[in-house]
């Protein structure tokens, strides 16, 4: 635990969102330009070595054995010497690459993940978090994939030119026989690939639909048995594999068109420099040992242009991936911390003074609400689904800004305190709540990492949770979520209780935060919350009658507005949409 | 990959890109969004054409019984179900392997013979009969994909449809002891490791063995010793640094996998509780926490790339290294007149060959053992015989009128805690039964015995008289319905959900359930009525809908007997008046046996019996059992007080 903080990304993209996606990426390859032209130089320099090594076959053969005016251990030991020179040239050169790669994509990923971090609700209501993670995991790969490789294939590919230029120097005609099939190998690869991405695509979607069928009959497994539907399930899936069974022939029938061809040409190659060249042998016009040479120049040229192929599609999906990230990096945080803050003392007091606000989607939230708490005081909200109390909550901590009028907390606007100083006075318990893969001991922790065990119990047995948690067999420190412990909904909201009253926020509000406890619990968290609530402003949206019970004051929300106010028995007595919204809202 | 080292990562794929893969599939699946909810635009074009070319497949044709798969399953049998498709590929394969090698030696013919013995006709016949070898091998390459391909692929598909049916008879015991991923694991990526040894793995495995066993021949009539001398020079070596890499690479895949792992769960949670970071200014330690998992993941792959990069240069200093001492050795061979210039160049062009199979080998090796461990693992799921099994020559349960009698029943969902200790009761026809109790007192799974999701472990349970044992279960589950506590909707339309258990019902029947339920008002509000396609796991309806849907699909079954969880997870009171008018109608004339979580619905029933401790403690009408002042009556006061504000 000792190890320092990771670093923070070297550089973010190019601001200027009408430049190209490359030039915008250009500043994250900056940062590491050291390393990168590092290992391209090395790579350079791997390829020139190594290009020589044919070369002195052929002279090696042509004077000591064909002619043998030399001895031929000297070719020999050059051969030994620079085969391992080449060898740590090229373990640098990849090392260095590979290292350039990994850099690259710790700064994106940060860099995007930083970004989601500054978003603000209305930015979640529209996204889908799925998209989001693909857009973190593949679109960054293929990116990064682009920048870090598509430099050193081109190297390799220059230095097919240069071992043409060898070639030309050596035997001019023969090296152009030799080279015939290279371009059409370029151009058959990035062919194939496009050839083979839609069903390689195919395939992975259609696995995907065979593992949702089992999973839904591994969710659903009781409803099928209790209807004996297994017939008919095993005709979905079978459905479903006909489907990849598909995809996989095609994909074999278009593989089988491609890699034969694709395989053979450098051999075609081959078969074209003993004809020709045999035939200069005879004329005169060449040397055994250039026929040698030439065949290993030949397999040796045969990857980069056939990774050609691949570097101009990994371009088109990099390009297509690195426009979806910006899409994202592009997104501005639409709130933002005041020029001048205020911070007012902390007292508890929330007025609402003709506040307005619509959804992104253009569903109603609050239309010109005027409402006063004073500190100290419990008031509980009531009113129909839709009639806007919980956008009271959230407009209180500001997760969004109003359309119209002025939140008012301790006297000062939301939009004039640090978005932080902010969210520490108003403390929010939402109905569905979010418990994180960690102990239940941090999950209560959470607004307040350092808080000792002491702190943490007692916020517990004031939201109900300690008696559930001490049973649990490794106690608070359980993991819990999606990779631990399952808790259920109403435990699940008594942990989120003790989180919001472990910060001790001077405004809580409770967003119906006590639903799936039952009704037994829930008394027993109200009777908690009563000594809890006496020196702190609560707001609780109620749908029951005993969370109403808590209240000194009700609220009735109607259409945005706030339109009566008054005690439980004063609204029953006198305000008969009260009695209506009870009827059909509140459970008894 | 050959001796002068093209290409980037070393047997086994580019640096990582496994890891990605796999976390694709089971890292995003789990969220309910895959990857591929929809085609990326890049790729759009291509699959249309791909799709509109897919002709229609026949009707599946599958049989379903209860008798339990023999478990037999061996590589064997699913490389013979297509005898043809196999002869076929076999031939190619080693028309393949023969014709591969035929170059350099044709090359050294036409050296010796041609160049060096000044025989042009000899030079041209060599030429052409590389070209004709190069069109042939070509030819064979094409059948050889092509065959294997659709002998894996029907082969697989053969074994998903049998494994699944498979999941189908096991019992219900089998789905809570195993979890969930589990399963999934044997329909999905061990499968796909048998799919990937049978299309690719075991013709590449003929075709280099095969290769390595004709260069070696080849060589060996130029010339033994030097023969043997570039087998030690280059296969030892190579084998070693090969068999390091598989090994070190494996465990730095796996770091890479772990770390990755790591990073989709910080990433997904993040994502799905930022609300919760942001309400309490949890920001920045989150994005230092990020870097931390995203900097374990970059020292992973620093790991794995440092592997790759020794390993690809790594041969290719081996094969330079041998190409130096072959020139050595044979070079002076040649001197003393035991060699010719051609046989010398052969070797060389031999020594290169001997790198792909060498590491292949390695590679198939790793692919052949995790495709046995697959093959071992469906095996004993194939084998696993289902708990709740169908008795040889069960009869059909005659239409019944829906009395149920359990008698002395124990079970327990392992045995050494009992859930129920010799239960018995008995219900009238028509009779509505409701269970209450504390949590855990047994109450749900007297409800799964009655419809026989489990056996009990002694008495019996007995509908008109049949022991639920002695009949098929087809019948029986046609004449009890079961409403779970979770209704579960399967991707589909409105319809299918509905009629899911008499699918060829008309439309009226549905119409009828639909207006039974009270759910008129969602098909009138979807865009295709009852052809609208629900959205994953129903999440396009409020959850008072789904359990109304729940109660439709059983009106369309028509069961004599109807067992119904009550949802534990509250409803507004408008759902929950709906829902209990449905329950109500649906009651009518049936035989019942609710698990009642609430006591407004106890309250209903004819008879309620309060299970506590594993029997029945308590039995009567609601107002019997207030008025004698027993457990149920405290149960009710203290619900009663908790409704009224306090």
């Amino acid at each position: 635990m000792t190890a320092p903080p990771r670093r923070a990304p070297r550089a973010g993209i190019h601001p200027d969102p009408t430049k190209s996606w490359l030039r915008r990426a250009w500043p994250i390859v900056r940062a590491h330009r050291a390393l990168l032209i590092t290992s391209l130089t090395l790579s350079f320099i791997g390829l020139i070595v190594q290009v020589q090594i044919p070369d002195l076959v052929r002279i090696g053969i042509d004077r000591a054995l064909v002619d043998r005016t030399e001895g031929l251990e000297k070719y020999v030991w050059l051969i030994a010497g620079l085969a391992v020179a080449q060898g740590v040239i090229n373990f640098l050169a990849r090392l260095y690459l590979l290292r350039t790669a990994y850099e690259m994509e710790y700064d994106l990923r940060n860099l995007v993940f930083g970004h989601f971090m500054r978003m603000s609700y209305g930015f979640y209501d529209r996204v889908q978090s799925g998209e989001l993670i693909s857009r973190a995991t593949s679109d960054i790969r293929a990116v990064q994939m682009y920048l870090a490789f598509g430099p050193s294939i081109l190297v390799q590919c220059t230095i097919a030119g240069i071992a043409f230029a060898l070639m030309v120097s050596i035997n001019a005609p023969l090296a152009v026989v030799a080279m015939l099939t290279m371009p059409v190998i370029a151009v058959l690869g990035v062919r194939m690939r496009k050839a083979i991405f839609p069903v390689s695509w195919l395939i992975q979607s259609r696995l995907a639909g065979v593992a949702t069928v089992v999973d839904e009959n591994i969710q659903g497994v009781r409803i099928v048995k209790a209807f004996a539907a297994e017939k008919r399930q095993i005709d979905t899936l079978a459905r479903a594999a006909d489907g990849v069974r598909w995809a996989y022939t095609t994909d074999a029938r278009i593989r089988s068109r491609w890699m034969p061809v694709m395989d053979n040409l450098p051999r075609l190659g081959l078969a074209m420099v003993l004809l020709v060249g045999g035939l200069m042998v005879l004329d005169g016009n060449a040397t055994v040992g250039t026929i040698v040479a030439f065949n290993s120049y030949v397999l040796m040229l045969q990857p980069p242009f056939r990774m050609l192929g691949m570097i101009i599609m990994m371009g088109q999906r990099a390009a297509a991936s690195a426009q979806r990230i910006y899409d994202i990096l592009d997104t501005p945080a639409e709130l933002d911390d005041p020029a001048v803050p205020v911070v007012p003392q902390p007292r508890g007091d929330v007025r609402f003074e003709g506040v307005r606000f619509a959804y992104p989607d253009g569903t109603l939230g609050l239309d010109g609400l005027d409402l006063h708490i004073r500190p100290g005081e419990t008031v509980a909200l009531v009113g129909a689904t839709g009639s806007g109390k919980s956008t009271v909550a959230r407009l209180a901590a500001r997760f969004y800004d109003t359309g119209g009028g002025r939140v008012l907390i301790d006297g000062a606007d939301v939009r004039d305190y640090p978005l932080e100083t902010l969210r520490d006075r108003v403390g929010i318990v939402p109905d569905e709540p979010f418990l994180f893969s960690v102990s239940l001991h941090d999950n209560i922790a959470f607004g307040h990492p350092s808080a000792t065990r002491d702190q943490v119990v007692t916020a517990a047995v004031a939201a109900g949770a300690d008696g559930f948690i001490q049973e649990l067999p490794e106690g608070y420190d359980t993991v819990v979520g999606e990779r631990g412990y399952t808790l259920s909904g109403g435990q699940r909201q008594r942990v989120a209780i003790a989180r919001a009253l472990l910060v001790n926020p001077p405004v809580l509000i409770l967003d119906d935060a006590t639903s799936a406890v039952d009704v037994r619990v829930e008394h027993e968290i109200h009777e908690a919350l009563r000594d809890l609530m006496r020196d702190r402003t609560t707001i609780v949206v109620a749908h029951r009658l005993a969370t109403i019970g808590l209240a000194d004051r009700v609220v009735l929300i109607d259409n945005g507005q706030a339109v009566a106010t008054g005690t439980h028995a004063e609204l029953l007595a006198t305000e008969p949409r009260y009695g209506r919204v009870l009827a059909t809202e509140v459970h008894a | 990959m050959s001796m002068f080292g093209g290409g980037f990562g070393g047997p086994g794929g580019g640096p990582g890109s496994g890891a990605i893969a796999g976390m694709g599939g089971t890292g995003t699946r789990r969220q309910g969004n895959t990857p591929f909810a929809g085609v990326p635009p890049e790729l759009a074009a291509g699959v249309t054409l791909l799709e509109a070319s897919e002709p229609d497949h026949p009707d599946p044709a599958e049989t379903f019984s209860h008798a339990p798969d023999d478990g037999r399953l061996t590589l064997w049998s699913l490389l013979s179900g297509r005898p043809g498709l196999l002869v076929t590929a076999a031939f190619a394969v080693g028309v393949e392997a023969m014709l591969l090698q035929s170059g350099p030696y044709l090359v050294q013919v036409g050296i010796d013979h041609g160049i060096v013995a000044r025989d042009v006709p000899v030079l041209v016949f060599a030429a052409v009969a590389f070209l004709a070898s190069v069109a042939l091998t070509a030819a064979a390459t094409a059948v050889r994909i092509r065959t294997s391909g659709r002998l894996a692929a029907y082969s697989t598909r053969d074994l998903r449809v049998r494994v699944f049916t498979q999941l189908q008879r096991l019992s219900l015991d089998h789905y809570t002891t195993e979890k969930a991923g589990v399963t999934m694991t044997r329909m999905t990526s061990d499968v796909e490791a048998l799919q990937q040894l049978l299309q690719e793995g075991f013709a590449q495995f003929l075709i280099h063995g095969l290769t390595m066993v004709v260069v070696t021949a080849v060589l060996v009539h130029y010339d033994a010793t030097l023969a043997a001398i570039t087998l030690l020079l280059v296969v030892p070596p190579l084998l070693l640094l090969t068999l390091w890499f598989r090994k070190a690479a494996d465990v730095g895949y796996l770091r890479q996998r772990d770390t990755i792992a790591g990073l989709f769960t910080h990433l997904t949670e993040s994502l799905n509780g930022v609300r919760v970071i942001t309400a309490h200014n949890q920001q920045d330690r989150n994005v230092i926490a990020h870097r931390e998992v995203v900097g374990a993941y970059r020292d992973a792959n620093d790991h794995t790339g440092r592997i790759n990069a020794v390993y690809g240069p790594g041969t290719s200093v081996i094969g330079l290294l041998g190409l130096a001492a072959l020139l050595l050795i044979g070079g002076r061979m040649v001197l003393r007149g035991t060699l010719t210039i051609g046989e010398l160049t052969a070797f060389v062009l031999y020594l290169n060959a001997f790198f792909q199979p060498v590491q292949q080998l390695v590679q198939l090796y790793t692919n052949y053992q995790q495709a046995r461990a697959a093959l071992g693992k469906l095996r004993g799921l194939l084998g696993t015989v289902p708990a709740v099994r169908e008795k040889p020559g069960a009869q059909p349960l005659p239409p019944a009128s829906g009395r149920i009698e359990l008698r002395e029943i124990t079970f327990g969902y392992d045995l050494t805690r009992p859930v129920l200790r010799g239960v018995n009761l008995r219900i009238a026809p028509g009779e509505t039964i409701a269970c209450v109790g504390p949590t855990g007192a047994g109450k749900s799974t007297l409800a799964k015995l009655v419809s026989r999701l489990y056996d009990p472990d002694s008495g019996t349970v007995l509908i008109d008289g049949h022991d639920l044992r002695d009949v098929t279960l087809d019948s029986l589950h046609r004449q009890v319905g079961v409403v779970p506590q979770e209704p579960f909707l399967f991707a589909g339309t409105l319809r299918d959900n509905i009629a899911f258990a008499r699918p060829d019902v008309p439309d009226e029947v549905v119409h009828a359930a639909v207006d039974a339920v009270g759910l008129r008002e969602l098909v009138d509000r979807s865009p295709d009525g009852l052809s609208t396609i629900l959205h994953e796991r129903g999440q396009s309806v409020s959850s008072g809908e789904r359990q109304l849907i729940a109660l439709a699909r059983v009106f369309v079954a028509e069961p004599r007997v109807v067992v119904l969880d009550e949802a534990t997870s509250s409803l507004d009171l408008r759902s929950e008046l709906r829902v209990e008018a449905a329950i109500q109608r649906l009651l009518e004339g049936r035989t019942a046996i609710l698990v009642a979580h609430r006591l407004s619905t106890a309250r209903r029933a004819d008879r309620v019996i309060v299970v506590d401790d594993g029997d029945i403690v308590e039995q009567g009408t609601h107002a019997e059992l207030v008025a004698a002042q027993g457990r149920y009556a405290a149960m009710y006061a203290t619900w009663q007080s908790h409704t009224t504000p306090g």
